[in-house]
């Protein structure tokens, strides 16, 4: 796949909390306009984004194993108190998100709908060039949660930092993430901002 | 140089499970929670007939339906099966419902009741068969509008799930 580097630019999807509105807009343009739109698409992006909008509330607690350690604590899971219910929304049996929470982070991680081979070595590829550069990323994970095909840590130190409602859009970027829905808005962006 | 003690038993010893501010989930006696009774909703389920002219009765069936599947919710118990029985008949009764009463259904609920409905929802959403998902949205949407965003933080926020 070729990509312009402005496309790219476009898609850093962390905005810090200075900058200005004009990067949360091209976002939230990117992904209001797929051009095939399944009955199932919009109730489902919804349900999500209310999800991740009551998991979202995070605040900082230090370790209670380790002194002066601040670790996310839905990687550690150590203790039960401090961790939610897991909670899956499906689409469809090929497509779901998991939004796993706890007091200081949030796991999400998407399945993403890979209809044949082609897609689906895509789909790795994508992912795996996402990941690679996941320190650029702030939120993704380096590696997916078994089962799925990218996830994200989003712990209060990024809520505290990033608009929430623009952490909810980043994740979504990647839900209706097919080859003809990704290459038609790719195409958009390269057509209208040029190499 | 010599051990300054006999035996060190001691030093196999878990300190962190003796610790008084240890959490401990309550464990409530489960046991004799059966679930929705399943003959009850199924009969209600039954009276919806297929044709057409009656249906202002068997929208009131429905109704009773919803409420009777969310009557006994086997949140205490540990036994799987009476919770897969349980998820098995909310989902019936849930994809019974035409689209246009769904809203209906879900007025006819009150706080608690909406609460359950919405972790019905979640628990259905990890099995999904093949219309199951998108009748469940339609449900989530609708439970959503009812119940808020505060119904979803009290599902992710149960220490026991139905």
């Amino acid at each position: 796949m070729s990509m312009c580097n402005s496309s790219w630019s476009q898609m850093v999807f962390y905005e810090k909390a200075h900058e200005g509105s004009r990067r949360g807009a091209d976002t939230s343009a990117f992904l209001q306009s797929p051009q095939k739109m399944t009955a199932t698409l919009r109730p489902y992006l919804n349900a999500v984004r209310a999800t991740l909008q009551a998991a979202l509330c995070l605040e900082n607690f230090s370790s209670q194993v380790v002194e002066r350690h601040n670790k996310p604590e839905v990687e550690v899971r150590s203790s039960k108190e401090l961790l939610l219910q897991p909670v899956v929304i499906s689409r469809n049996d090929k497509e779901k998100v998991l939004i796993e929470g706890s007091i200081n982070s949030v796991r999400v991680s998407i399945a993403v709908k890979q209809a044949d081979e082609i897609e689906k070595i895509l789909c790795h590829k994508f992912m795996r060039f996402m990941m690679m550069r996941a320190e650029n990323f702030f939120i993704l994970r380096r590696k997916p949660v078994e089962g799925y095909d990218i996830s994200f840590l989003i712990t209060n130190f990024h809520t505290e930092q990033m608009y929430k409602h623009k952490l909810r859009n980043s994740s979504k970027i990647f839900e209706d993430l097919s080859l003809e829905s990704f290459c038609s808005r790719l195409g958009r962006r390269c057509g209208s901002h040029g190499k | 140089m010599s051990k300054n003690t006999v035996s060190d038993r001691f030093r196999k010893v878990d300190v962190d499970e003796y610790d008084e501010n240890k959490f401990v989930d309550e464990e409530d006696g489960g046991e004799n929670q059966l679930g929705p009774d399943e003959a009850e909703v199924d009969s209600l389920i039954r009276q919806y007939p297929s044709s057409s002219f009656l249906t202002l009765i068997c929208k009131g069936n429905l109704m009773e339906a919803l409420q009777a599947v969310l009557k006994n919710p086997p949140i205490n118990t540990k036994n799987q099966n009476v919770k897969d029985r349980a998820e098995g008949l909310v989902l019936k009764v849930l994809s019974s419902f035409k689209a246009s009463d769904i809203e209906k259904g879900v007025q006819s609920l009150d706080k608690n009741g909406v609460d359950l409905l919405m972790k019905y929802i979640y628990k259905g959403f990890e099995r999904p068969s093949e219309n199951s998902s998108a009748i469940l949205l339609q449900w989530h949407e609708k439970a959503l509008s009812a119940g808020g965003v505060g119904c979803i933080v009290r599902v992710l926020t149960a220490r026991k799930t139905v």
